[in-house]
């Protein structure tokens, strides 16, 4: 009965020039993937202007102390940017929010990972971390001006505390989300150990902590300007104020829109290349 | 290192497994026999497929061959080495999964790549080597392609490539087709039989589907239930390249079927 055939004969692969003996695929094989296209940015142009324009048409109707033209606040804008002590002020606040999410993506980090690989630490830790998350941050504001002071150190406590559940979240989440099937394809390789966790762990992880990150910016812009404004005598929460009790609303709206063309510069510049760059594999869900 | 053994090449079987048993110890109870007593012995470029009803043990068999797990008794030797845990460098095993199980964060070609970099195959090496193995799996032009856009079949052909780059002793082909849809199955299965023939290499390849086992293989092992014991050991004497329809496979198929539900039907009765 066992008769097995032998192989031998056959030429083995090798050698330069491999010739497939497969059919060879095709690029009709693909599974198609949306083209980028300029739309989107035409599509974001037109909702700014039109925004732009009703806010013009409203201004007309009202007075200038309760809501001024665009015209009036971008001058005022340009006219600021002139001024060396604009971006002294803007500085203060970027750097307070940098060093706040330096302490969340840190902290974060360490509990959600922890929390992530192991059931102790979850059982431990995810009620208080659901509860730091839901508490306001303007508590965490005024608690930091009341134990640290009038300073740069009671703004980055607020940044960073208010940041830390929302970090720490995302990474429990990514942790348990990380796919098993591919860790096993390392074992059955014999993949070192440090290899599997930097070559198949970390990378999976990443979009994870992307998300986190962008999330906790948006939160920490908020709790900034907000504790500069309760008790601080610099950065863009501190301007707010200080023009806000002049009642001159066309500064008010003038630094807004200046702290949000910074907020979108992050954005667009720094996190929407990073994020693009790191998940440039994924297939676009929409069409 | 490793136990060698004695004999050396010519007709000497290249892989043999040697009634190879397995037992899980219980707490409070006798030990689980997975795997009673298992042989079977093929040459160097057999396709052996092994088929067996599931929870045949089949995931422990792969272990142990592949040095994740020991034997309790027996032993399997795999082109002269005896294999365990403790040998398992000796042995160069590719793997192809039920699912493609590609990085999707990572190209084709970093994907092939992946397991050169952990054997330290040097730069101009292992460069060579991926283009190799993508040219012979046909997506040589594909090397640029992040995994997600290729079609099931595409990335299954890449997992292929990855098995075979690290030029194994022994290919595991672990029920490689059983996710895909028929007609990509079926494309699949005749190329994966060109594929092994064009590179020589011995190929283990478990299924739990009689036509793909009786299609493919040069010899074929039909296992029972837990405990797994050698239940038949066929040799396929059909000339490469076969076609699907040819009627000495037929015949196999239909004999494998029949004795198959019989023993089905005797474990269960």
């Amino acid at each position: 009965m066992s008769t097995v055939e032998s192989n031998r004969d056959v030429p083995l692969a090798g050698g330069p020039g491999t010739v497939p003996v497969v059919p060879v695929a095709s690029e009709t094989d693909l599974v198609p993937t949306p083209r980028r296209s300029w739309r989107g940015v035409w599509l974001r142009a037109l909702s700014l202007v039109s925004l732009v324009a009703v806010w013009f048409i409203a201004s007309l109707f009202f007075d200038e102390s309760v809501l001024p033209g665009p015209i009036r606040v971008f001058g005022t804008l340009v006219s600021n940017l002139g001024d060396s002590e604009t971006y002294f002020h803007l500085w203060t606040t970027v750097y307070r929010v940098v060093a706040g999410m330096l302490i969340a993506v840190v902290l974060g980090l360490v509990i959600g990972l922890v929390m992530g690989l192991s059931k102790f630490g979850e059982e431990f830790l995810d009620s208080w971390v659901l509860v730091a998350f839901t508490v306001p941050s303007v508590v965490y504001g005024i608690l930091a001006i009341l134990w640290f002071g009038l300073n740069d150190a009671a703004a980055i406590v607020a940044i960073g505390v208010t940041a830390v559940p929302a970090v720490a979240i995302n990474m429990w989440q990514g942790v348990k989300a990380i796919d098993l099937s591919l860790v096993r394809m390392g074992q059955a390789f014999h993949f070192s150990r440090s290899a599997i966790l930097r070559k198949l762990v970390v990378p999976q992880v990443i979009p994870y902590l992307l998300a986190a990150l962008r999330y906790a910016l948006g939160l920490s812009w908020k709790i900034a300007t907000v504790v500069e404004l309760i008790g601080l005598s610099s950065g863009v929460g501190y301007q707010l104020s200080y023009w806000f009790g002049l009642f001159n609303m066309t500064q008010v709206l003038a630094w807004t829109i200046l702290f949000t063309i910074v907020l979108l510069l992050i954005e667009f510049v720094i996190l929407k290349p990073t994020e693009y760059w790191l998940t440039r594999w994924r297939p676009s869900m929409q069409n | 290192m490793s136990e060698k053994v004695s004999q050396s090449d010519g007709d000497q079987p290249y892989l043999v497994i040697d009634n190879v048993r397995k037992q899980f110890p219980r707490r409070g109870e006798p030990p689980l026999t997975v795997i009673d007593g298992l042989n079977v012995a093929v040459e160097h470029g057999s396709l052996l497929s092994i088929l067996g009803p599931s929870g045949c043990g089949k995931s422990t068999l792969l272990n142990m061959i592949n040095g994740l797990d020991d034997v309790t008794s027996g032993r399997i030797v795999i082109n002269n080495h005896v294999v365990s845990a403790r040998s398992r460098s000796a042995v160069r095993i590719g793997v192809v999964f039920q699912e493609p199980r590609l990085l999707p964060w990572r190209t084709v070609r970093d994907n092939v790549r992946l397991p050169l970099d952990e054997l330290n195959v040097s730069r101009d090496e292992a460069d060579e080597r991926v283009q190799r193995y993508l040219d012979l799996v046909g997506l040589g032009e594909f090397g640029d392609y992040f995994p997600l856009r290729l079609s099931g079949g595409m990335q299954q052909r890449v997992a292929l490539a990855r098995g075979l780059a690290i030029e194994p002793d022994l290919l595991l082909a672990d029920e490689p087709f059983s996710a895909l849809d028929e007609i990509t199955a079926r494309k699949l299965r005749r190329e994966f039989t060109e594929i092994w023939r064009a590179t020589g290499r011995t190929v283990l390849f478990v299924t739990h589907n009689i036509r793909e086992a009786v299609f493919l293989s040069t010899r074929m092992l039909v296992v029972t239930a837990r405990p797994c014991t050698t239940h038949m050991d066929i040799a396929i004497d059909v000339p490469y390249p076969r076609v699907p329809e040819d009627d000495r496979l037929f015949e196999i198929e239909k004999q494998v079927t029949k004795d198959f539900i019989q023993m089905e039907e005797a474990a269960a009765g």
